[in-house]
């Protein structure tokens, strides 16, 4: 029973570990399936997440920020969570090595809804490492097989400081391809910064992305959504055409346990991906 | 015997005085439940709600636990019974509820009823006084020359069992515990937030309802009550698998007494025994 | 198919179905009485109203292990738990809770992702329903009928029983009863006027009356989503509640659960165990955000989930009016007063 049975995580292992900010509480985990045929049934697509497992610490539910393009294995972006005490999953991850064991659950949830983005321009706002998922799309998007589907992919992403940027790399190869315009900024600047300066809604007003046949992907810290929105309501998005992916506190991850809740809609199985018209619908319960 | 309708009339009465004159924001008091014997703990806040007031035998609910909801400030007026008052005495002693801020409703009252079981709450399940210790208003006629019988009678039989029948029994008992914390939520003196059951980090006991997790719940929260439990008998009544809590916290009550010379929510002078140093106190506790 | 027994001789019928798998029935405790796993056939008890505890726990025990695991050894060595999959009996289940369990079934085994365990469950069980006993008064914290459920309704049971004086007569309702039925060979064949007297208390327990108010499963739905905001509404009716876990863990279609990692010694179990939304902590984020931080939210998302949000993803109400959240609430706070009085507001 243990085959099928969707509480039962199976065995992965840390390929590579890669240190994404200077404060050291944001890394990404490369994983690696020890058994084939569990890395043949891990079909995922960009937004879907899954059930991290350690036994004796529990479950969270993390974003993949990989792209199914790289097959092979599935990366994801972990802050160490708790403000006063550590979280117990995110920790005891952060304090692992390359060639530790732990258990994965998924892909679990709905990904960024592909065929409505299809043959349409997409624009991203992004902060934080609410981004995680958005890396999954940008490299989903840019794969040379896909790249055609899909009209022109803007991004905009910032961080409070350099050092809090994710995926440093990529985004300096992504700012050199022009399939992609990228607009990378922080709030506050160092003396390695020369790049753009001010936060997310303000640059996304300087944009000023066309509302034309055009989907914006607004995901980042709830601080961040709450002034963005506005700035592409104003700029004529239809809240049909603006998505975003929600959090709540989750268990099963399958719409089982009864956790995450937001009215009729569970978090983990009927999203975690909404447009603001369904979540108009839903009463403000997160 | 206690004239409920009387008590009603009066409570209604000073509470719509109370709120009209703009003395309390809110009286802590028992209104109207889904029919007569099952009436609820209620907050009047306006002069319309006191029409829902209610008072009678099956009111036995401690409004003292609604207290810490309100923030530091609120002028409340309570409606108290003997034993609640005493846990109104021990929120201001441990500075959760200052006294400006309240104006204590007394009733006295005999032959309260647990809606339950239709049983006559006495002092088997509380501490069996009559009239409240503390009050601003009195509601009703004090109640003299009806002894009740000492609150710490009924340890009669669980005196008797040695160290190892009284594991048994609380082991017996514990193991029924579903981990619905309805005692703890029942309780007056229980307002930590979050309570150590509830913390993931450490965490202190796990969550199925079995021993160890049971055992660890119920001794570290009977300690937490040492010498603060007023015993009302609110935490045994809670209980869906009737657990006789009281049991543990009126031997711990007797002890403290025996040691410190001093019951819990008494008088708003005394500081709580454990957390109050004084020299003649008794060594027996680090027997 | 009908067939009886005395009622005195119901340990002997406990007896056989004990040989044939788990027997699960009412038995006396200091409380009250509950379901428990019969031992000893003489525990079987059917003199009882109803059970404090729904029968939820039969498919849905409050603890459910999922696998043992070793700190430090590899995942390789994690053992699943196995699941005892021998015939079960669900013995004397009111009416009311049998109609949960259909409710419970479309979460757990019919929509999205099946959960393994209560459905394997569920099909090793054979549901022996048990129809109220019409001449005693009904408790007056009930409503079942308000949600169109009678006192002696058979549906849903496999074999479904009525008490005729000293006997319990015991007939076939589904396939699977027809073919228990006949293998119970301390039974006798009942005869016609048995037949008749069976008909008849199924429509008699028609007329043994609940609460009841009429409700339009739409109209309460919206109701409840347009009064969502309305803050001084769910202040007034949570004003009592005790945010404690009675009326969940009771409730024969609550289904929230938590899954823990208990480990002593360097030796663990991955189990689930019932949680309920009323708890504090139930939606308490790792940053410290906790969308339900207040009483009055935890009860709205209570009763609007029964009443509204499950209608809206099953079609259907999460409550059969059992009462027994209201019965053992320790501050009588009572849900159908409460969606009584949200239709009004
Ligand atoms: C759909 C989704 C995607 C996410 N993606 C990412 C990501 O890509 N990177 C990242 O760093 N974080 C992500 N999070 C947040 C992450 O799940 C929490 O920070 C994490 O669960 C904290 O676990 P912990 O054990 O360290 O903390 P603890 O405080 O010890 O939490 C205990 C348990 O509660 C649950 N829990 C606590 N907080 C949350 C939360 N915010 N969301 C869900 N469950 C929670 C988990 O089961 C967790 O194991 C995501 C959350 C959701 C819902
Ligand atoms: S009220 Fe009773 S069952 Fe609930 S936690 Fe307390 S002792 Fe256990
Ligand atoms: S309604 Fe009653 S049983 Fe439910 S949480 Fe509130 S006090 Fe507890
Ligand atoms: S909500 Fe109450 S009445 Fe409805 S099924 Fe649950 S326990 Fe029974
Ligand atoms: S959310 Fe609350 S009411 Fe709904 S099933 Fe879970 S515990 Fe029951
Ligand atoms: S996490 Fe369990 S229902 Fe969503």
């Amino acid at each position: 029973m243990s085959n099928n049975n969707p509480y039962i995580p199976m065995p992965v292992q840390i390929s590579k570990i890669i240190n994404e900010v200077d404060t050291n509480d944001i890394k990404t985990f490369r994983f690696t399936f020890l058994n084939k045929e569990d890395e043949q049934n891990f079909k995922y697509m960009p937004g879907q997440f899954a059930e991290l497992s350690i036994y004796g610490k529990g479950e969270s539910p993390i974003g993949i920020a990989s792209s199914p393009t790289d097959p092979g294995y599935v990366e994801f972006t972990v802050s160490r969570a708790g403000t006063i005490v550590p979280g117990l999953v995110t920790a005891a991850l952060h304090d692992m090595n390359e060639g530790a064991q732990i258990g994965l659950r998924g892909p679990l949830g709905n990904p960024w809804p592909i065929e409505f983005l299809e043959k349409k321009n997409i624009v991203m706002a992004s902060g934080g490492f609410a981004f995680t998922t958005l890396r999954s799309l940008i490299n989903y998007m840019l794969h040379k097989d896909n790249r055609n589907r899909f009209g022109e992919i803007t991004l905009i992403y910032g961080a409070r400081n350099p050092g809090l940027l994710l995926y440093k790399d990529e985004l300096a190869a992504w700012e050199k391809r022009d399939d992609i315009k990228s607009f990378i900024t922080v709030d506050k600047g160092d003396d390695t910064w020369s790049g753009r300066q001010g936060n997310v809604p303000a640059v996304c007003k300087e944009v000023a992305p066309s509302p034309k046949n055009t989907v914006a992907v607004i995901c980042g810290p709830p601080i961040m959504n709450k002034f963005t929105q506005p700035v592409f309501f104003d700029l004529g998005f239809s809240k049909e055409n603006i998505l975003t992916s929600l959090e709540m506190r989750m268990k099963c991850g399958i719409g089982k346990c009864g956790r995450c809740n937001v009215g009729y809609k569970y978090v983990c199985s009927d999203g975690p991906v909404f447009s603001l018209a369904e979540l108009e619908e839903l009463p403000r319960d997160f | 015997m206690t004239d409920f309708k009387k008590i009603e009339e009066n409570l209604k009465t000073e509470s719509r005085r109370l709120l009209k004159e703009g003395l309390v924001t809110v009286v802590l008091a028992y209104g109207k439940g889904f029919d007569e014997n099952h009436p609820m703990p209620y907050a009047a806040k306006t002069i319309a709600d006191v029409d829902s007031i209610v008072f009678n035998e099956y009111c036995n609910y401690n409004m003292a636990r609604y207290l810490v909801r309100y923030p530091q400030g609120t002028k409340i007026a309570i409606a108290v019974k003997a034993a609640d008052s005493r846990a109104v005495i021990q929120l201001i002693q441990e500075e959760k509820v200052k006294r400006e801020n309240l104006v204590i409703l007394g009733i006295p009252v005999q032959g309260m009823k647990n809606p339950k079981t239709g049983e006559v709450i006495d002092s088997k399940t509380t501490c069996g006084m009559y009239n409240p210790v503390l009050y601003d208003i009195l509601l009703g006629e004090e109640v003299h020359g009806v002894k009740s019988a000492s609150p710490y009678d009924v340890l009669a039989e669980y005196e008797k069992m040695d160290k190892d029948a009284r594991w048994e029994f609380w082991k017996g008992q514990l193991d029924k515990c579903i981990r619905c914390y309805a005692c703890r939520k029942a309780c007056p003196m229980c307002y930590c937030d979050p309570c150590f059951i509830d913390q993931s980090k450490p965490k202190w006991a796990d969550k199925e309802p079995q021993s160890p997790g049971n055992m660890m719940y119920h001794l570290t929260r009977f300690h937490h009550l040492a010498g603060r439990c007023i015993d009302c008998g609110e935490c045994s009544r809670a209980c869906p698998v009737d657990i006789p809590l009281y049991l543990f916290h009126k031997k711990v009550a007797k002890e403290c007494e025996e040691m410190f010379n001093q019951q819990a929510g008494m008088s708003i002078e005394d500081k709580p025994v454990l957390v109050d140093f004084r020299v003649e106190d008794s060594d027996k506790i680090l027997e | 198919m009908l067939k009886k027994i005395a009622i005195e001789k119901i340990s002997q019928l406990a007896a056989v179905l004990m040989e044939k798998g788990t027997l699960l029935a009412p038995v006396k405790e200091v409380s009250g009485h509950n379901f428990a796993e019969i031992k000893d056939p003489k525990q079987v008890d059917l003199d009882f109203y109803n059970t404090i505890m729904s029968p939820k726990g039969a498919f849905f025990p409050h603890k459910e292990d999922f696998v043992k695991y070793k700190i430090g050894k590899p995942l390789s060595e994690v053992e699943p738990a196995v699941l005892n999959l021998k015939p079960a009996f669900l013995f004397g289940v009111r009416p009311c809770d049998v109609k949960s369990f259909e409710i419970m079934d479309i979460h757990f085994d019919a929509a999205g992702i099946i959960d393994p365990y209560w459905r394997f469950r569920r099909e090793a069980t054979t549901i022996f329903g048990y129809a109220y006993d019409l001449s005693q008064p009904v408790d007056s914290a009930d409503f079942y009928n308000t949600l169109g459920i009678y006192a002696a309704d058979p549906e849903g049971s496999d074999i479904f029983m009525v008490k005729k004086d000293k006997e319990l007569l015991l007939k076939a309702i589904t396939k699977k009863g027809e073919n228990l039925l006949p293998e119970l060979t301390v039974l006798k064949d009942g005869i016609t006027a048995d037949e008749k007297y069976f008909t008849e208390y199924v429509n008699k327990g028609k007329e043994y009356k609940t609460r009841f108010m009429t409700l339009d499963q739409e109209v309460v739905a919206k109701k409840l989503e347009d009064i969502f905001d309305n803050t001084d509404f769910w202040t007034k009716m949570s004003a009592a509640c005790l945010s404690c876990g009675i009326c969940t863990f009771v409730c024969p279609t609550c289904y929230c659960f938590d899954i823990c990692d208990d480990t002593l010694f360097g030796k663990g179990t991955r189990r689930r165990v019932w949680d309920a939304c009323m708890f504090t902590d139930f939606t308490l984020e790792a940053s410290g955000h906790n969308p339900r931080t207040q009483v009055y939210q935890r009860l709205r998302q209570k009763i609007c989930h029964k009443y509204s949000y499950h209608i809206r993803k099953y079609g259907v109400i999460s409550c059969v009016g059992c009462g027994r959240c209201t019965r053992h609430c320790p501050v009588n706070i009572d849900i159908y007063s409460i969606v009584e009085a949200a239709l009004k507001a």
